[in-house]
């Protein structure tokens, strides 16, 4: 049985993968094209800043600029720029980045990274916990208060701007009633070290942006797990287990487990799309994630940390999609057997 | 496989073991970011706050780096000289003395007890390596040197001499390039290049190995914050005392926005950012926040901005369309509405009339001869502006816009400023509604910075509100060669940041500027000066609109004794400026009585101040 089931899950998996390369070097083909079709010019923020620091003389000026175009090989015909791209990606090199030069791209990308999966994990995984029982309950008590009440929430607040939730919080809880600070990672003057106090302090900082993503995003889990319990709730073998006197526990725990499925595909993309942060909930709460970075990068048009945020972010989505196919052929033998019927 | 499957997802083993990977995961994250520092805080009342300075995360503190962090030129490394603008004088930094040898050559002796932080004397080898280094790289502190200094020498362990290049004299940027220049240690530097390391990627971002000359060295940096921490055995605190601030930090905050709110709570003291309606913070909220003055324009003036009209549209070449504009332009309701009276109207003669030490360039009789009025400045008439248009041809056509005398409209031209600069956008508007009024068609445009500056530095715009050059040592030469000289530009497309955005070109203007270098004789430039605001009177390559305002405010509720308009110890005074030294030894803890450093005096008064001046004197007597 092993053998037989292994060489059509090997193929599945092989011809997925196969896809993901190509998909792959067209995305990071794109990533490079993009940022460079915004007629701007990269150098701009970083020349400006000379001029900012009252250092202003002509002379100064243009000897940095030179020298950046030489750097950057901004002044280089596109094709040859592509290829040094794509020749350093997939060497590892995401090249230096332009408004923080001389760092290179992935020392800006790599101690970020921590910030965001920490913020985004938690509560992603909460949201998605407690959405989806929330949905579930609903959608098993059809029709009644819980499940009127929670539809309404839920569709509430899964319209709500997370953004626009998170700038509430922090106008009603940090700036008019002090209770928790508005923003930042950690409070200012203070240095991140393995104590107490600062895992604390960390805490501290880190309620009110767990918060607007939790809230906001639950309201979309509930819903879409209510509905699928819904329509779970007139299969056969629901008819069968009340028939057959079985407590509504054990048949709710049934109809749970079925209809949470595509929720599982939904989770695993949502972590898979986390390194890219939370984009504007960085943004609002100054979060020191890759959403952040990312906003940053944009805003200069730091091409180098435009493309290596990108690269890891596509590369870590496609990850997950690549094992969420796998844990589907893991788990659904009908996927498995499709595959080598249709060979 | 298939018992996978049938088991549960929630709830049975499966989430258990979930779970606790991801809570493994965050433990790891968790240990991986924290760091093996001692002190967890620095405490606050040690520590000067500063916002406005720094808005991205920070780079080097290797002023050879295309671009090092704000810090690394203020408290890290010293020059022989500071240069104050309002005092419009020297200050002795590491350099104790300088000497006038004759008319070219200029030696400055330094301090005998200047020391780098490990101990090693700063020498004049060490001024001459640190010029030489910026030549052989492009780049560096006093870029472009050679442009103006034949050479730079250790002529003894504490003496350097400086040789003007005669075949182009220019004393500004002699003066300022060997004055004001900061200095490296030599000894770490030519360590680095035997090690092989690629000097301009050095981030010099460790605090153990930093080698300094100035009071602060790196104390600790992430993405958000930057602090630096004072050197209690520092060589000049025998001379200048210690400054008073343990710790100077810097919050790297997103906006304007949330770092003017940690200001305004008092997390920060020392405020270098744009601040909407500043007045009623002590007006209405009674907060312990000042700017330099108390009352309008509550800001000290820094550059000029300007209106630049490219010439790369032929009809917006005339002189008479030029003139027309520069007569609509509404100053005052600008600087009312859209700037909240920060700032006043910028003098037509493209000199800061606002520090009395300049006025001796403007040429006020021509200047009233031409705008017709008080001072010289040009009063807003459309009235005026309409007769320019129609006595120099320009009919209105039937809808109102005007054309030229072979029929070409007057527009549809743009005039635009990048998104988010909202007191520049509401100006384009109102420049925009007054030249349509006088029947030049015109419509605003915001696009991204980056966007826009690429047309600015490419002359292919039509309208832009810009920045130029501001007050100092060579004022008000620096506006004019920004603003005029050709040199600096380049054909349009091409693009150039050095200066002349608009593409003017008038060959008496480069002869003009290097005769004013050269001359060291107040009323030989009194009169070049009036010959160059001639020029601009009559061809207005660019319309002077307002003094940019130097952002600074203060917060007393930490620190007290700050400069201001009533005790104007020193200015410039923002967190951002490069010569703000003195700031921090002359503020004091709250509670504490400050001080104002008895060395900010001039020389005849018992402090170290050399009048720029008496350099000039000197020079003058010198053979």
């Amino acid at each position: 049985m092993k053998d037989h089931a292994l060489k059509p899950f090997l193929k599945y998996i092989g011809r997925k993968f196969f896809f993901l390369l190509i998909t792959y070097f067209i995305a990071i083909t794109i990533v490079f094209i993009l940022p460079r079709a915004i007629p701007g010019n990269p150098l701009s923020t970083l020349l400006r800043q000379i001029f900012q620091q009252g250092q202003a003389n002509p002379e100064l000026i243009r000897s940095v600029h030179k020298t950046l175009m030489e750097e950057f090989g901004l002044g280089k015909p596109w094709y040859q720029q592509y290829t040094d791209f794509i020749l350093r990606a997939f060497r590892g090199d995401l090249g230096t980045s332009i408004s923080s030069y001389p760092k290179k791209t992935l020392d800006l990308i790599v101690p970020v990274i921590p910030w965001t999966l920490m913020l985004l994990i938690p509560s992603i995984i909460t949201a998605w916990i407690i959405g989806n029982t929330l949905g579930a309950v609903a959608g098993f008590k059809r029709g009644s208060f819980t499940d009127k009440f929670t539809l309404n929430f839920s569709l509430i607040v899964s319209q709500v701007p997370y953004y626009w939730l998170g700038m509430l919080l922090i106008f009603t809880l940090s700036v008019k009633l002090h209770i928790f600070p508005g923003q930042g990672g950690y409070s200012q003057g203070t240095i991140p070290t393995f104590t107490l106090k600062f895992i604390l302090d960390m805490l501290y900082h880190y309620i009110l942006p767990f918060l607007s993503i939790v809230i906001s995003a639950l309201g979309g889990w509930a819903i879409g797990t209510r509905v699928l319990v819904i329509y779970e709730l007139d299969a056969d073998y629901v008819s069968f287990g009340e028939l057959l006197g079985l407590r509504e526990k054990t048949v709710f725990r049934y109809i749970f487990r079925n209809s949470i499925l595509p929720q599982v595909t939904g989770l695993a993309l949502s972590l898979g799309g986390a390194l890219g942060g939370a984009l504007i909930t960085e943004i609002i709460f100054n979060y020191p994630g890759t959403g952040y970075l990312l906003f940053r990068a944009l805003s200069t048009l730091d091409y180098p940390l435009i493309q290596g945020i990108f690269i890891i972010l596509i590369g870590s989505i496609y990850l997950a999609n690549f094992l969420v196919d796998f844990v589907y052929a893991l788990i659904d033998p009908r996927i498995r057997l499709g595959q080598s019927e249709g060979s | 496989m298939y018992g996978l499957y049938k088991k549960s997802i929630f709830g049975g083993v499966f989430m258990k073991k979930f779970l606790s990977i991801v809570a493994i995961c965050l433990m790891v994250l968790g240990v991986s970011f924290s760091g093996v520092f001692a002190q967890v805080s620095i405490p606050r009342e040690d520590t000067v706050y500063c916002i406005g300075a720094i808005w991205g995360p920070p780079t080097t503190w290797n002023l050879y780096a295309p671009q090092s962090t704000w810090g690394t030129d203020h408290f890290l490394y010293m020059p022989l000289f500071f240069y104050s603008n309002a005092k419009d004088a020297w200050l002795p930094g590491i350099g104790e003395s300088y000497k006038v040898v004759n008319k070219t050559t200029l030696q400055v002796k330094i301090r005998d007890i200047a020391k780098w932080s490990d101990g090693k004397p700063i020498t004049a080898e060490d001024v001459e390596f640190t010029f030489n280094t910026t030549k052989r790289f492009g780049f560096g502190p006093g870029a472009g040197w050679y442009d103006y200094i034949a050479s730079v020498k250790a002529v003894s362990e504490k003496v350097v001499e400086f040789k003007i290049r005669t075949d182009k004299i220019n004393y500004y940027s002699f003066m300022g390039y060997s004055l004001g220049t900061r200095v490296l240690p030599k000894h770490i530097y030519e360590d680095l290049e035997k090690k092989g390391q690629n000097i301009r990627d050095w981030a010099n971002d460790d605090p153990a190995k930093q080698v300094v000359s100035g009071p602060y060295k790196l104390f600790f940096q992430d993405p958000n914050n930057v602090i630096y921490e004072r050197l209690d055995n520092w060589w000049g605190k025998d001379i200048f005392g210690l400054p008073k601030p343990k710790y100077i930090a810097h919050i790297i905050y997103k906006d304007n926005a949330s770092a003017n709110l940690a200001f305004e709570k008092g997390d920060s003291d020392w405020a270098g950012t744009f601040i909407p309606e500043v007045y009623a913070l002590w007006e209405k909220k009674g907060l312990p926040i000042r700017t330099w003055f108390k009352s309008k324009p509550y800001y000290m003036p820094d550059g000029i901005v300007f209106l630049y009209i490219s010439y790369q549209n032929p009809v917006l070449k005339d002189p008479n369309i030029r003139k027309a504009i520069a007569y609509a332009v509404p100053y005052a309701d600008m600087l009312e509405k859209a700037y909240f009276n920060y700032s006043s109207q910028a003098h037509p003669s493209m000199v800061i009339d606002i520090f009395d030490v300049y006025k001796q360039w403007i040429d006020y009789t021509w200047a009233r001869t031409v705008w017709k009025s008080e001072d010289g400045r040009v009063k807003t008439d459309l009235t005026t502006a309409n007769k320019i248009l129609d006595s120099a041809g320009y009919k209105r056509g039937k809808d109102g816009i005007r054309v030229t005398k072979d029929g070409k409209r007057l527009g549809p031209y743009t005039i635009s400023v990048p998104y988010g600069w909202t007191d520049w956008m509401m100006m384009c508007e109102m420049i925009a509604k007054n030249l349509r009024d006088i029947g030049i068609d015109i419509k605003t445009e915001f696009p991204d910075f980056s966007v826009w500056a690429d047309r600015m530095t490419k002359g292919t715009f039509d309208f832009i509100i810009s920045w130029s050059a501001g007050p100092g040592y060579d004022h008000p030469w620096n506006v004019y060669r920004f603003v005029l000289d050709q040199r600096l530009s380049k054909p349009f497309g091409e693009e150039t940041w050095a200066g002349d955005w608009v593409r003017y070109n008038n060959p008496e203007i480069p002869a003009i500027l290097d005769k004013i270098a050269s001359s060291l004789k107040t009323t030989e430039k009194k009169s070049l000066y009036s010959k160059l605001q001639r020029i601009v009177y009559r061809d207005l390559p660019a319309i002077p609109l307002f003094y940019g305002a130097h952002w600074y405010a203060f917060n007393e509720s930490k620190w007290v004794g700050w400069p201001k308009e009533e005790n104007a110890w020193w200015y410039p005074s923002a967190p951002w400026s490069a010569n703000n030294f003195p700031i921090l030894f002359g503020i004091a803890k709250k509670g504490e009585t400050p001080k104002v450093p008895a060395w900010l005096t001039t020389k005849d008064k018992g402090g170290y101040l050399i009048p720029t001046s008496q350099i000039w004197n000197d020079f003058m007597r010198a053979k």
